[in-house]
């Protein structure tokens, strides 16, 4: 049996099955925009704003908002922060799979 | 949470960069490149046939119909050369493997189409008197077959090259209703202008996004 870790152990904000597909890819795009990110995640609008602006209230990600013309365009960005955080969650998912594999080793 | 979750988050990670890869990957250079030799190849093919009608290729010698084929031929090699030698070092520099999955199923996506194309060139040229209204469709199909091999490999990473994919399929359209007498047109204005376009536009969002 794999070792639970602890709930204090996991960064509850990237956690999130969205917000951490968000801040994977921009965690290798150094730039994309609100529709770029959209279709590649194939999110709503409204589900792809509230887990941007939590993202952002958080400081994880850096938001954009220019105009193209008279069309708004919002650009993000994953900000030093953020890739500290998503550097974390990645390392502590490796240590999860690591002890649950050596548990998988070891008879009892 | 255990193992297996941890273990599916990894893989939920994984393919999600790897989509994200390819807007990285895309190959800015070499469709500028593609674009510029492609236009330089319409500029020779008008200096050996004189016109703008590529049927007029069957005006020539046998020797300079052939030298015509073997042109474009190279031409189409060497763009796609370059295309994977740039898409090589653009995921060798980010420390990725080139054969990445996302990479993969894009030259996946296109095959079909491009041999299609390819099939169809062949039988429009092998015939021993060529009709020369079947070359005037070579373009045209070529436009439209490609056109749709970069919207589907599109559909896997971002919207660029959906907008290039559809951008020739509606030249292609074109070029075979109302300009099939002027495909080197046709070809200069698609694989040459376009790709040069649509490559300048790549090579400065990437470096828009490297500089931030």
């Amino acid at each position: 049996m794999s070792q639970p870790i602890k709930p204090d152990d996991i960064d509850a904000i990237i956690h999130e099955r969205v917000r951490l597909a968000i801040v994977s890819a921009l965690a290798v795009a150094p730039e994309l925009s609100f529709n770029e990110l959209k279709a590649m995640l194939s999110l709503t609008d409204g589900n792809l704003s509230a887990h941007s602006r939590t993202l952002e209230d958080a400081g994880y990600i850096v938001l954009e908002k220019t105009f193209r013309g008279r069309r708004p365009h919002t650009s993000m960005r994953l900000s030093p922060k953020g890739r500290r955080a998503f550097e974390r969650y990645v390392e502590t998912l490796r240590q999860i799979i690591d002890k649950g594999d050596e548990a998988m080793d070891d008879p009892p | 949470m255990d193992r297996d979750e941890a273990r599916a988050r990894m893989q939920e990670i994984q393919r999600i960069m790897e989509r994200a890869t390819l807007w990285t990957l895309l190959p800015g250079t070499a469709a500028v490149v593609g674009g510029l030799l492609v236009l330089a190849g319409c500029a020779a093919s008008y200096g050996m046939f004189h016109s703008l009608d590529f049927a007029r290729m069957l005006d020539m010698s046998v020797a300079g119909q052939i030298a015509f084929c073997l042109m474009w031929f190279a031409i189409g090699v060497i763009g796609v050369v370059v295309e994977v030698v740039s898409t090589a070092r653009a995921a060798r520099r980010q420390g990725l493997s080139p054969t990445v999955r996302s990479a993969r199923v894009a030259a996946f996506s296109m095959t079909p189409s491009v041999i299609v194309a390819m099939v169809l060139t062949l039988k429009f040229l092998i015939p021993v008197e060529p009709r020369p209204e079947e070359i005037q469709y070579i373009v045209p199909v070529w436009m439209m077959l490609y056109g749709t091999g970069v919207y589907t490999a599109g559909l896997f990473s971002i919207r660029p090259p959906r907008v290039l994919g559809l951008a020739f399929i509606a030249l292609g359209v074109v070029a075979l209703l109302a300009f099939q007498e002027y495909g080197v047109v046709s070809a200069a204005l698609s694989f040459g202008l376009l790709h040069v376009v649509f490559g300048l536009y790549i090579v400065r969002k990437q470096r828009q996004d490297g500089a931030q």
